[in-house]
């Protein structure tokens, strides 16, 4: 009784036991997305399905350059909103030089995100320019452009059939942004898992050439979310990679919009 | 066992009606005190569990009279709600990113070097290091409540420090304090509310190249190219709401800059005073308080307006020869200002646009009246940040005055700047100004690598160059390289 990995569990009569709802999600998944093969629907799916009203996690980012070298940066993260329609902090940790240096990120669902910068060492704030999306998120291999968040309505979609990646079926999918929707990459491919909707690969080009590869490892269902804790994102061109680690996620967190303002990032 | 149900639920949910502990930090770690029931979170499926004692689960908010909960399960990662006083919270103890907020603190040690090819007429010095050692800390009891120390130990081979190891708190001396309080500052922070009190920085404006606007902001000039803000001793407060705030600041002192020392190298005196020693007389500093108002918007575009009223942080200078002792007494003086200010950022798919201005007004008539505006024009191009423009000046009032100005010394300039990531270690930085006229130019290049997680070393390069009788122009024999290496903690 006092081992914690016991869980007696007591059934509500009449509302079906939880075994029988896991079971009834994983029979009922594969059921729906063989109805699902338009493309958009099976974004709106993974979209849905990872809906959050808020989310906090703890990054650690480590660069690996063409030659090996390894940078770490250390970061928590917390998100209020979902979905284009969101506010981001991003509080560095580790490096020392760095800690203190805050990133608001304001998403719009029919437009790039604003972005702001808070740096302790000058004591400011300073906006990060509309046309920077493509510039290196603090020297990696992330852009500022993917740390937004994309919505479904930003993109047009196309289905380019399924394949198997690190074992799942996969449908294979590409995003080409709409006029409207300003972007770096000329179009993206990504992969959606056919069990869980999960995200495991996007491969990112401009024009015809394969720019970036973000793969999405370490799946975990957190509250319910399937959640990858490692992304990998390699810069083909440069020959150098970037992984961000999530620790501690959590969704639903209870934060307030007025720790998503430039008042509150400098603090 | 649909009465069994009943029942455990019916004394569960009245168990947060009869007491509700206190609320932590959200999220906070902690155990169950004893068996406790919980409510899963479903959609349109309601099932509770129970779990045993000593269950260790995250509490990630409060729902009504219940604590939200995550715990992990033989069942996988869930989520519910539980009786507050069955969970037994960890002492002092949050997690994910609750540590982080509740102390925080940041710091560096940091040895300079500076060499100087040409001796100064002046002083002969060549070259010297400093050494600086700042240590931070944050305290935050709560999300609406910060608490802010900061402390600076300072060494220099150059006198430029004084011998004192008193604790300063004015910054109002001639030498950097071997000691000083940085920061001291009490922050309230609600939702659309904010009020800062004590040693702190207040900076105001959106131009990078010189900011008009910029009115609570002092500056060390000791050395006038590597010059540092300095604190202020403020109250401020402002209301914000969507994009829009409005604040207020209340300085009850005058902090002034520092400006160079006159036995050095960044003082050039005129051809008159050739022979002279020049001796610091002492500053009168102003008894009166500083005010200042400041409306801003931020969203797809930014703006504000600004009013300040209060003293020039820049020194008059008045001067009182002794010839039979061939010195000149130099006496600063910091004449009442009142300025006008405006300042706007547009972002546009090509570049973003930044201008900003203040008229700068003498109420009782004792200084010259202008206007110092700035237009800049900023792009990224990959991982070069281009950044350049205009710093122009518009006298309305002109009035004879000696004073070390070196905001306006700025002005009348192009100015450009331009920095390069190479990757995430190394960054380069080029940048210059000219004036309109060409009798001064100055130009800065930079190279910074970090070396591990804690060590950087910054080496640079500057130039200076023009006529005798230009600001910039001036400093012709301070041309310099200089290398900083930096532990942060």
């Amino acid at each position: 009784m006092n081992d914690p990995g016991i869980v007696q569990k007591l059934q509500l009569v009449s509302m079906p036991s939880l075994a029988v709802i896991l079971v009834a999600l994983a029979v009922s998944g594969p059921a729906f997305v063989s109805a699902a093969q338009d493309p958009r629907t099976v974004v709106e799916e993974a979209q849905r399905r990872s809906e959050a009203k808020s989310q906090r996690y703890d990054g650690v980012l480590k660069s690996f350059d063409a030659g090996g070298q390894v940078a770490e940066k250390r970061w928590a993260y917390e998100r209020l909103g979902s979905h284009g329609q969101s506010k981001a902090v991003i509080r560095f940790s580790e490096p020392a030089e760095v800690r203190g240096v805050a990133l608001l990120i304001v998403n719009h669902p029919d437009r790039a995100s604003d972005q702001w910068m808070w740096t302790p060492a000058i004591e400011r704030d300073r906006r990060i320019a509309l046309q920077d999306r493509s510039t290196r998120f603090f020297g990696t291999d992330f852009s500022f452009e993917d740390l937004e968040e994309r919505d479904v309505s930003q993109y047009d979609y196309g289905s380019l059939g399924d394949e198997t990646i690190a074992g799942a079926l996969c449908w294979k999918i590409q995003y080409t942004p709409k006029e409207t929707k300003r972007s770096q990459y000329t179009k993206s491919i990504i992969w959606i898992r056919k069990d869980n909707y999960a995200y495991a690969r996007g491969e990112f080009f401009v024009k015809d050439t394969i720019v970036r590869r973000l793969s999405y490892t370490d799946l975990r269902q957190i509250q319910g979310i399937w959640t990858a804790h490692d992304l990998t994102m390699a810069d083909l061109r440069r020959g150098s990679r970037t992984q961000l680690v999530m620790n501690k996620v959590q969704y639903n967190v209870p934060l307030k919009d007025e720790d998503f303002t430039l008042q509150a990032i400098r603090r | 066992m649909k009465f069994l149900a009943s029942v455990v639920a019916v004394l569960v949910m009245s168990v947060p009606a009869v007491a509700q502990p206190r609320d932590p930090d959200f999220p906070a770690s902690g155990k169950l005190d004893r068996a406790s029931v919980v409510f899963l979170d479903g959609e349109g499926v309601r099932s509770i569990l129970l779990l045993p004692e000593g269950t260790s689960v995250t509490v990630i908010g409060r729902d009504g009279p219940w604590y939200r909960i995550t715990f992990t399960s033989s069942l996988g990662n869930q989520t519910g709600r539980i009786a507050p006083n069955h969970v037994r919270l960890d002492q002092g103890t949050t997690s994910a990113g609750g540590d982080a907020r509740k102390v925080s603190e940041r710091g560096f040690a940091e040895g300079r070097g500076f060499l100087f090819p040409q001796e100064a007429l002046n002083d002969t010095t060549q070259s010297f290091g400093d050494g600086l050692v700042r240590q931070e800390v944050f305290l935050k009891p709560s999300r609406s409540f910060q608490l802010a120390a900061g402390v600076d130990l300072r060494g220099s081979s150059y006198d430029q420090v004084e011998d004192s190891w008193r604790l300063d708190f004015e910054d109002r001396g001639t030498l950097r304090p071997r000691l000083a309080i940085r920061r001291l500052t009490a922050s309230v922070t609600t939702t659309h509310v904010s009020v800062d009190l004590g040693k702190q920085f207040v900076r105001w404006g959106r131009a990078d190249i010189l900011s008009p606007t910029d009115r609570f902001a002092p500056r060390d000039y000791l050395n006038v190219i590597e010059n540092e803000f300095l604190p202020v001793l403020a109250a401020r407060g402002s209301i914000h709401a969507g994009g829009e705030t409005l604040e207020a600041v209340w300085v009850p002192q005058l902090t002034p800059s520092r400006m160079p020392l006159l036995n050095q190298r960044w003082t050039v005196a005129p051809p008159e005073a050739a022979g002279f020693v020049l001796e610091d007389s002492g500053a009168i500093f102003p008894e009166k308080s500083q005010q200042g108002f400041r409306w801003s918007h931020t969203g797809r575009f930014e703006m504000g307006l600004s009013f300040f009223n209060g003293f020039n942080h820049l020194p008059d200078l008045a001067t009182a020869v002794d010839s039979t002792r061939q010195v000149i007494g130099v006496t600063r003086s910091y004449p009442e200002l009142r300025t006008y200010g405006g300042e706007a950022s547009i972002p546009t798919r090509v570049v973003t646009l930044k201008g900003e201005a203040a008229y700068f007004t003498s109420p009782d008539s004792t200084s010259e009246e202008y206007v110092l505006y700035v237009i800049e024009i900023e792009r990224q191009i990959g991982e070069w940040l281009l950044d350049g423009g205009y710093a122009g000046e518009i006298v309305t009032t002109s009035h004879p005055e000696l004073s070390f100005a070196a905001e306006r010394g700025l002005a009348r300039s192009i100015i450009g700047r331009a920095s390069y990531a190479i990757d995430p270690r190394r960054t380069v930085t080029i940048e210059g100004a000219v004036r309109q006229d060409g009798n001064g130019f100055y130009a800065r290049g930079e190279f910074s690598q970090a070396f591990g997680q804690h060590w950087r070393l910054t080496l640079a390069g500057v130039g200076l160059g023009g006529e005798d009788d230009d600001f910039l122009g001036q400093f012709q024999r301070n041309s310099h390289i200089f290398a900083a290496l930096r532990l942060s903690y």
